[in-house]
């Protein structure tokens, strides 16, 4: 470490093929070490991710099935009890960030044959609507039902853009999935409320005002953080939305 | 193009050194993309293109931090000089490497949608007011475009065109970079879900990059404390005392700081001293802590040289650099603290025949 040169230091010159033998061994040692290192350093970091969860498309099992169209206050798609299976309603989204506010609006109320492909994780289910056509062999007279309150709660959770965290992108929340979600919301996709504690066993919800309209701006210094609100709960069939009052929404972390 | 640029030849070592580079980056991307993922604990993979978002983003993060720790290394221990010599190479690769990160961004998190990919990067998270939630990639983004300003005025030719103090100012920024590219992951990948070995890592990278460089700091101090007393003995109409004769290794210099940013470099060789500037006119590399080869002071750093006597860089190359005069009164050298115009022929002090 002296600042002085020394006769015996090993003296490298980088534009000769000639390597002392001393710095040879010393360099190969480093170059070994730090192309090891490199190779345990992604090993660990990248086996050591966090699980995203099973959420996924499910190309395998494609929707097709005659309904109707819903804003509530996002587009849903209402299908009759059929048999033995109740009737259900399903988010729905677009191809990529997008919405489908442009098909709900145009076949308001009339029966629709919808095709799609569901994004599923758990009890979240979107359909990522590929075709919309009215149809005469809808279900006629389907009267669907009206929404049950299930009274005031206070949530805690993350507001996530629907779609990317049923399964479109995995992980599709946290911090580092906050742009994206933004971007998502921007373009019509619903956004969900997934809380850490259930109401009627159920832990996601599709998100409105405390009016039951649509979010606007306001909820985007809250997404994708950790967050405590409280709004009134209800039941669209197996579809719980929630309207949260954001006045009362506190980052918890 | 001119001689001065001429860039150093490809060569065994060049070729080796770059070669080490690249499958340590490969090795890297290849484990974290493809060996990796067979061990975790997951019930479905994450996205392909955010590990391999992440893969790059990590690799660059990781090869900026070595980069600027081989600078203090080679300070505290020679040994790891010639791994300064092809870092040019090394950040260009960083640069690059950072590039494919931002791209997989891009083209999947802002991607598929209405808006513009450039504009929803920079419009869509628009909460700069918050610590949790802020905006990361904006830093991320400045990080980027210096990695990119850097290595594109990497070249020796935009050395020479800006001059080496503009161009090693510029060239500083490295270090604003690297803040940035700690703060984008101290706001984005940090605050997500707990990842104890991520951050172990970012953290140990800031340790070692502080730590390296506090470390350096110390000596360097140490050392200009040393030289004090050379300062203060200013003897005979200003000459400083340089030291003793012995103090000096055949072919190997002793190096005097003057002040601040003053040190000069005395010589010895052939029986003969000679004093020239510490500073290399290529990158300011420290010339004292380089040798005499083939008659010619070679720069420890890319090896430039100079001729003894007068400080020029042997034909074809024009570089000059300042010389001093010396005085040699028993085994005590005394120097000249006046420098000479750069190139300014000095005859050399005759060991044996000094009075
Ligand atoms: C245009 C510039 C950039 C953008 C838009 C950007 C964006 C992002 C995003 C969105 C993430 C989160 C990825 C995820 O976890 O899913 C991320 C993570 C990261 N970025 Fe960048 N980045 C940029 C430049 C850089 C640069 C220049 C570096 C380093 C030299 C860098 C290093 C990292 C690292 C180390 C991570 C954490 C990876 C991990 O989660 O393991 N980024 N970046
Ligand atoms: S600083 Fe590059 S050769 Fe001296």
């Amino acid at each position: 470490m002296s600042w002085r040169q020394t006769k015996d230091a090993p003296f490298y010159v980088g534009y000769l093929n000639a390597v002392p033998k001393p710095l040879l061994v010393f360099l190969s040692i480093f170059a070994v070490c730090f192309a090891g290192g490199m190779g345990l350093a992604a090993l660990a970091l990248s086996s050591t991710q966090n699980d995203p969860g099973s959420g996924g498309f499910q190309w395998g099992n494609r929707f097709e099935q005659a309904g109707l169209l819903e804003l509530r206050p996002y587009p849903v798609f209402r299908v009759p009890a059929d048999g033995t299976t109740p009737a259900r309603t399903y988010m729905l989204s677009g191809q990529g960030k997008r919405g489908v506010f442009g098909p709900a609006k145009a076949n308001k109320e009339t029966p629709v044959n919808l095709r799609g492909v569901p994004v599923n994780r758990g009890d979240l289910t979107m359909i990522q609507v590929g075709k919309v056509e009215a149809t005469e062999d809808g279900p006629t007279g389907f009267q669907p039902s009206d929404p049950v309150p299930l009274g005031r709660w206070k949530l805690s959770g993350e507001i996530c853009d629907g779609k990317c965290y049923a399964g479109a992108m995995r992980p599709g929340r946290g911090l580092a999935h906050k742009a994206c979600a933004d971007l998502c919301l921007t373009g019509g996709i619903p956004p969900v409320f997934v809380s850490t504690g259930p109401v009627d066993g159920r832990t996601f919800f599709l998100m409105a005002d405390k009016n039951g309209n649509l979010l606007g701006d306001e909820i985007k210094d809250l997404l994708a953080l950790y967050i405590e609100v409280e709004g009134d709960v209800e039941r669209l069939d197996d579809l719980m939305v929630f309207k949260a009052d954001l006045a009362t929404a506190r980052i918890l972390k | 193009m001119s001689v001065q640029y001429m860039p150093v030849l490809w060569n065994r070592n060049k070729i080796f050194y770059d070669a080490v580079l690249l499958i340590a980056v490969g090795l890297y991307l290849f484990v974290f993309i493809r060996v990796a993922p067979a061990f975790e604990d997951v019930s479905k993979p994450i996205d392909g293109a955010i590990l391999r978002m992440r893969a790059f983003g990590s690799c660059a993060f990781l090869m900026l931090t070595i980069i600027l720790c081989i600078g203090p290394l080679a300070r505290l221990d020679r040994r790891f000089l010639p791994l300064l010599y092809n870092r040019r190479h090394f950040g260009v690769l960083t640069a690059g490497i950072a590039a494919v990160h931002a791209n997989y961004v891009l083209g999947w998190y802002f991607n598929f949608s209405p808006t513009d990919k450039y504009a929803a990067l920079l419009s869509s998270n628009t909460s700069y007011g918050q610590v949790l939630g802020f905006p990361f990639e904006s830093l991320g983004i400045a990080a980027l475009l210096i990695l990119f300003v850097l290595a594109a005025t990497s070249h020796d030719f935009w050395l020479s065109f800006l001059g080496a103090p503009i161009w090693k100012a510029l060239h500083m920024s490295i270090y604003a970079a690297y803040a940035f590219v700690v703060l984008h992951v101290a706001f984005g990948a940090l605050q997500g879900p707990a990842d104890p070995i991520f951050t172990g890592v970012v953290a140990a990278s800031v340790v070692l990059v502080c730590g390296l460089h506090f470390m350096t700091g110390r000596m360097e101090a140490a050392r200009e404390r040393g030289e004090e007393t050379a300062k203060a003995s200013l003897q005979e109409n200003g000459w400083v005392v340089a030291g003793d004769l012995d103090d000096i290794d055949e072919d190997c210099a002793k190096v005097v700081t003057l002040n601040e940013d003053e040190r000069v470099a005395i010589f010895k060789y052939d029986g003969k001293l000679s004093a020239i500037t510490n500073a290399c006119a290529h990158q300011n590399g420290p010339l004292g802590e380089g040798k005499v080869l083939w008659g010619c002071i070679t720069c420890p750093w890319h090896g430039y040289q100079y001729n003894l006597a007068d400080g020029r860089a042997p034909a074809p190359f024009t570089e000059k650099i300042s010389t001093y005069r010396l005085k040699l009164i028993g085994s005590t050298v005394l120097l000249d603290p006046n420098a000479l115009p750069p190139g300014t022929h000095v005859d050399p002090v005759e060991i044996g025949g000094a009075a």
